[in-house]
């Protein structure tokens, strides 16, 4: 066993070092290099030993493993949801009170979290429930936040006005991009949706008449019924702290936003929830699993991608409308590809299609990548680490999806049920039926290729 | 108009859309076999740029000055380390998700571009690296033109174009014609069966993205020539833009990816050219969603059958 | 349910992290956020800005520190991005209690942050940002250690209008804050000079192909051409001009001020007739001879910004002393009054918190690769 682990950390450590030989060891200075020989060797080693003693610990653990598996699965018998309510009121706590014991940046990364998550609620009613893969989700992000931009640099728009107005129009273009793009399937969808947010950015970038191009547009922090938190009242209003006779605070503002943004989450975690559970939501996931089925059965798949797509969009909206009004200004540098791809892992680590599964993504992918900031320069490389280490840790995410599974009870009745009418068991319920071949992991899908 | 201006044009949009298509061919490859997505493989071209850098300097360093010798050694090397990087990126971040749902290689790819990306910038500096000029030399026609009319391609572009034909129809007789190619198209058509009936179809698929690596680096190597410059970042834009190409041409073609690039830079080309090159991506992002609305399969794809 | 379970501890050690992320008392050395693009694909400019700033402070504290006092310089990357800028700004204000800010370097991201330091009173001097707007507000503790795009580009226009005499001038940019602003700020005075540009477009920021647009410079037969960008798109744009037999002078700003412009138009060979706007050369100045003296020893070329970020913490130092306070207003307020003596040479602020007097001059290249004042 030991010879088999040692000569494995030889071979990594022997590619490792043939990888980094040429890029770390020869460095460009101009047209000459200059030689780093130690470099490589001291990478590859570190490589090939934090391999070998890697596969050491796993095989140790591997063997302890298996005996906590048969514990859990014993364990598993009684009712899990048991202890929700009291999960999750303490998690409600924890959010109320996180503002008033936080200093001014530890608010602003919580309102950046919140508003990922907004974002990944949205985009996981598109991906998570529905199966279309959209990658351009940060267009109707974009939309949002301009809408409050231009409402307020040309109307005068305030933020409570331009707060439904923002998940309305990003809402129209949802199912403006939904429409055409109804007869495309799986990637074909996605690029189309990755170009088509990429055109918004575009636009947004170079028609500067309208949108100020790349210097963006500068944006109002909103009121509280009037009440501005400035020191000094700007707008010709009254500042909060004056009529509520207490000291100005910097932080006042920040607080209000992130309270305000997280009973608006607390509301779209509400409508979720409740919407998977109607007949829209059982629709987008029927349509996920087999959208030929669905259409012989009757599911207009018209209205129901379209009100995936449109619902997606307004929630993202909002969330662009929150974005805009906590960084006081926005311009298309914000609203990249990456940042797409950003929203789409927080939907994919959080378990397609899973409510608390996104919130904890959402706070763990804002959260990590700001406390790693002590690593300056390697920062960034360590998110990219992270990312991958967590998808190969959680292949399906956070919250492994179950999918609702009919019992088929032991009793007289007949053994064929109505797939709309008849009760679902949500999650939490037994496992789902498996088929396929024989030795396969149970966490294995029935069917691989229908996954968006 | 000019018809000199619309000939080189032409050319121009024919050299950048044939390192498209040398791109392209990375993804379509990976795409056809597995279904996938590699998002990583913009950044695989950008490693490749780096190599030729490297040992373009290395062959100086070292003292050989024989041009041809250089050119192929620098080339051959290249595609070696670069495949490395391709199969190294396979085995670490895309096989061990094999049998998850197609978004999560999806992520760890986008996680191994934010790695690459941040590896060579920490390694190699920020600043811009580059090669200094080879191969100097244009052909024009007419050829003895001395005020502006002519049309011309330097040597290097015209190596572009030659090689990117040329390797995508050796590519296309691997596939077509050999016992790789067959386990491949097998692979390709149905992974389990192909498995029981004896084929080592992780292998094939290491192969795959072998083959795509090595293809993004013959691009890496000749743009790096070409245009003498690159940075880290380079391999972002042209990865979108070369996945662009792929899906333009039918995404799982060979050919297709080609004409796919070939497409697209003419398209950029003719755009910025004679319109307005402001707005020259929103134009080839427009033409792929017109384009994917109304043939969703792309130029040579198959249509997908939905089976019930 | 049950990964929920196994998460809520990780989520709890995340939120204690947050808390324990947060500095323990009042600490001794004089903190000072260094903010820039320090990745992403403007790293190259935060490099030069780390380099100036990180020498600067290790010569101050080899003299002795400031209030007898050592300075302790924070990284802070903002990756080029409003959203990062933001965040880094609230984190330099909250968390790390600096003092003062040598940053940061685009313009967008200058902008973003401007605003918390300013609710916060910290003084900010951004080494690079150019573009006009940043300073119109008049945020009192907003400085600028460089010019403005509006000086920048009427040296440009009237150098190619009045040296090269040109009458088709094509107007170029990358699309972002720095080099569009810059572009319009040429355009603008051109127009005042009587003269219409024959072309305005943008180029995309990233790519290396400009072939297309140089055949249309080539048809509109533009005998100058003004770029508002980066070397990274000035030197394959100046390449590919050269390579298709166009010989019109190219002319552009700040941006191209690097010797890595060479390497990014893949040869010396190509630069001439390339023309380009930056302040007197810190370099040359008397002051600054033995610091790029020392940078040099250490295998590094002080140029772009490096110098000015050097100045920058000199004059954040320099403020310091002189008040011997620690609060933004009160330096700002020194600031406005009373000039500094840099290794740029002296430098002083009007009521904007624009340098008093712009130094811009035309530097020129030649086909070994080396620039030098256009006399």
């Amino acid at each position: 066993m030991m010879g088999t682990d040692w000569r494995a950390a030889f071979r990594v450590g022997g590619v490792a070092l043939l990888l980094f030989t040429p890029l770390t060891g020869l460095v460009l200075a101009g047209y000459q290099l200059e030689w780093h020989w130690q470099r490589p060797l001291w990478l590859a080693g570190g490589f090939g030993l934090g391999y070998g003693l890697l596969r050491l610990v796993w095989r140790r653990w591997l063997s302890g493993a298996h005996a906590f598996g048969q514990r859990a699965a014993a364990g598993s018998t009684t009712d899990p949801a048991r202890h929700r309510p009291l999960w999750i009121g303490l998690a409600l706590g924890v959010a109320l009170l996180l503002p008033f014991f936080l200093d001014k940046y530890g608010i602003n990364v919580a309102t950046l979290a919140l508003i990922y998550i907004l974002l990944g609620l949205g985009l996981n009613i598109v991906v998570g429930l529905a199966g279309l893969l959209d990658l351009g989700f940060v267009a109707f992000y974009a939309v949002g936040a301009y809408t409050y931009a231009f409402g307020y640099h040309y109307f005068g728009l305030s933020f409570w006005l331009a707060l439904p107005l923002g998940g309305l129009l990003a809402a129209c273009f949802g199912m403006m991009l939904g429409f055409p793009v109804l007869r495309l399937h799986g990637d074909y969808l996605a690029i189309v949706t990755l170009g088509f947010g990429e055109i918004i950015r575009l636009i947004l970038n170079n028609w500067v008449s309208l949108t100020g191009g790349p210097n963006g547009v500068s944006v109002v922090f909103p009121t509280f019924f009037g009440l501005e938190f400035n020191r000094r009242a700007k707008q010709g209003g009254v500042p909060l702290h004056e009529f509520l006779g207490i000291d100005y605070s910097a932080n006042q503002r920040a607080v209000f936003l992130y309270l305000l943004l997280l009973a608006v989450v607390l509301v779209m975690v509400y409508v979720v929830v409740r919407l998977k559970r109607m007949p829209i939501g059982r629709a987008w996931e029927a349509l996920r699993e087999n959208e030929i089925a669905c259409r012989s059965l009757g599911i207009n798949h018209v209205t129901v991608k379209l009100s995936a797509f449109g619902l997606g969009a307004l929630v993202g909206g909002m969330g662009g409308v929150f974005f805009a009004a906590s960084q006081g200004f926005v311009n298309p540098t914000s609203f990249t590809f990456f940042e797409s791809a950003h929203i789409l892992a927080i939907v994919v680590l959080g378990g397609m299609g899973s409510t608390t599964g996104v919130v904890v993504a959402a706070l763990l992918l804002t959260v990590v990548p700001e406390m790693l900031r002590d690593f300056a320069d390697y920062r960034v490389l360590f998110v990219g680490v992270a990312m991958v280490l967590m998808m190969i840790w959680r292949p399906r995410g956070l919250r492994q999806r179950r999918r609702p599974v009919f019992q088929v009870e032991p009793s007289p009745q007949p053994a064929f049920v109505n797939p709309v009418k008849k009760r679902l068991r949500g999650p939490g319920g037994g496992h789902p039926p498996q088929w396929g071949f024989g030795g396969k992991a149970p966490n294995n899908p029935p069917n691989n290729r229908s996954d968006p | 108009m000019d018809i000199t201006i619309f000939g080189q044009q032409c050319v121009n949009g024919l050299v950048l859309g044939s390192t498209y298509g040398l791109i392209a061919v990375g993804y379509t490859m990976v795409y056809g076999i597995i279904g996938m997505i590699n998002f990583a493989h913009g950044e695989i071209y950008m490693i490749s740029a780096y190599l030729t850098a490297i040992f373009l300097a290395l062959f100086t360093t070292v003292g050989i000055h024989s041009l041809p010798v250089v050119l192929l050694g620098v080339l051959v090397l290249t595609m070696l380390f670069t495949a490395l990087y391709g199969w190294s990126v396979e085995r670490i971040a895309y096989r061990p998700l094999r049998h998850s749902n197609r978004l999560a290689p999806l992520i760890s790819a986008i996680g191994i571009s934010l790695i690459l990306q941040n590896y060579i910038r920490i390694s190699q500096g920020a600043r811009n690296q580059g090669v200094p000029p080879v191969l100097e030399g244009v052909f024009r026609l007419p050829p003895d033109s001395l005020d502006h009319r002519f049309v011309q391609i330097t040597y290097l572009q015209s190596l572009i174009v030659v090689v990117a034909l040329v390797s995508m129809a050796i590519l296309t007789w691997i596939i077509q014609h050999t016992a790789l190619g067959r386990a491949c198209r097998a692979t390709q058509q149905d992974r389990i069966m192909a498995n029981l009936l004896g084929v080592n179809t992780d292998r094939i698929i290491s192969t795959v993205f072998v083959m795509g690596a090595a293809m993004a680096a013959v691009a890496g190597f000749l743009v790096t020539l070409n245009y003498g410059s690159f940075d880290f970042y380079i391999g972002f834009l042209m990865g979108i833009k070369a996945f662009t190409a792929a899906v333009l041409g039918g995404i799982g073609s060979l050919p297709g990816a080609m004409l796919g690039g070939v497409v697209l830079g003419l398209a950029e080309s003719f755009f910025a050219g004679f319109v307005n090159s402001d707005y020259k991506d929103v134009f080839a992002f427009s033409l792929l969603i017109l384009f994917l609305i109304f043939r969703p399969s792309g130029f040579l794809g198959v249509p997908e059958v939905e089976k019930v | 349910m049950q990964s929920a379970k196994r998460l809520l501890p990780v989520l709890a050690m995340g939120m204690m992290l947050l808390f324990a992320c947060q500095p323990s008392g009042a600490a001794e050395p004089i903190r000072i956020g260094v903010a820039g693009p320090f990745t992403g694909s403007d790293a190259s400019f935060g490099e030069q800005f780390w380099r100036g700033a990180e020498q600067a402070a290790t010569d101050l504290n080899a003299a002795g520190g400031v209030l007898g006092r050592p300075i302790q310089l924070i990284k802070a990357d903002d990756a080029c991005e409003p959203k990062q800028a933001s965040a880094v700004a609230s984190r330099l204000v909250d968390r790390d209690k600096v003092v003062a800010v040598a940053g940061h370097f685009c313009s967008s991201t200058t902008m973003t942050a401007s605003t918390t330091y300013a609710d916060a009173g910290v003084l900010m001097i951004t080494p690079g940002s150019t573009n006009p707007q940043i300073t119109e507000r008049q945020l009192p503790t907003l400085f600028r250690m460089c010019g403005r795009d509006d000086q920048q580009g009427v040296v440009g226009a009237d150098f190619v209008v009045k040296k090269l005499k040109a009458t088709h001038v094509a107007v170029l940019h990358d699309k972002t804050t720095y080099g569009q602003g810059l572009a319009d700020a040429m355009k603008t005075r051109l127009h005042s000079l009587g003269q219409t540009e024959v072309l305005y477009e943008g180029l995309t920021r990233g790519e290396k192909d400009f072939n297309a647009l140089v055949t249309k410079l080539k048809s509109i037969q533009a005998d100058a051409v003004y770029f508002g960008g980066y070397h990274s798109e000035a030197g394959p744009l100046v390449r590919q001009m050269r390579e298709q037999g166009m010989t019109a002078p190219l002319v552009s700003g700040d941006g191209i001020f690097s010797e890595v412009l060479v390497v990014s138009a893949g040869g010396p060979g190509f630069l001439k007739g390339v023309y380009m706007t930056f302040g007197a050369d810190p370099r040359k100045i008397a002051t600054g001879k033995a610091l790029v003296e020392r940078f040099r020893q250490n295998g590094y070329e002080p140029e772009g910004y490096t110098l000015y970020s050097y100045a920058t913490i000199q004059t954040i130092a320099a403020a310091i002393q002189a008040t011997q306070s620690q609060e933004g207003e009160k330096l700002a307020q020194w600031l406005h009054g009373h000039p500094v003596e840099t290794v740029m040479g002296p430098k002083a602020w009007d009521a904007k918190g624009d340098l008093q007097v712009s130094d811009y001059v035309m530097y020129q290249w030649d086909d070994k690769g080396k620039y030098q004042e256009v006399e």
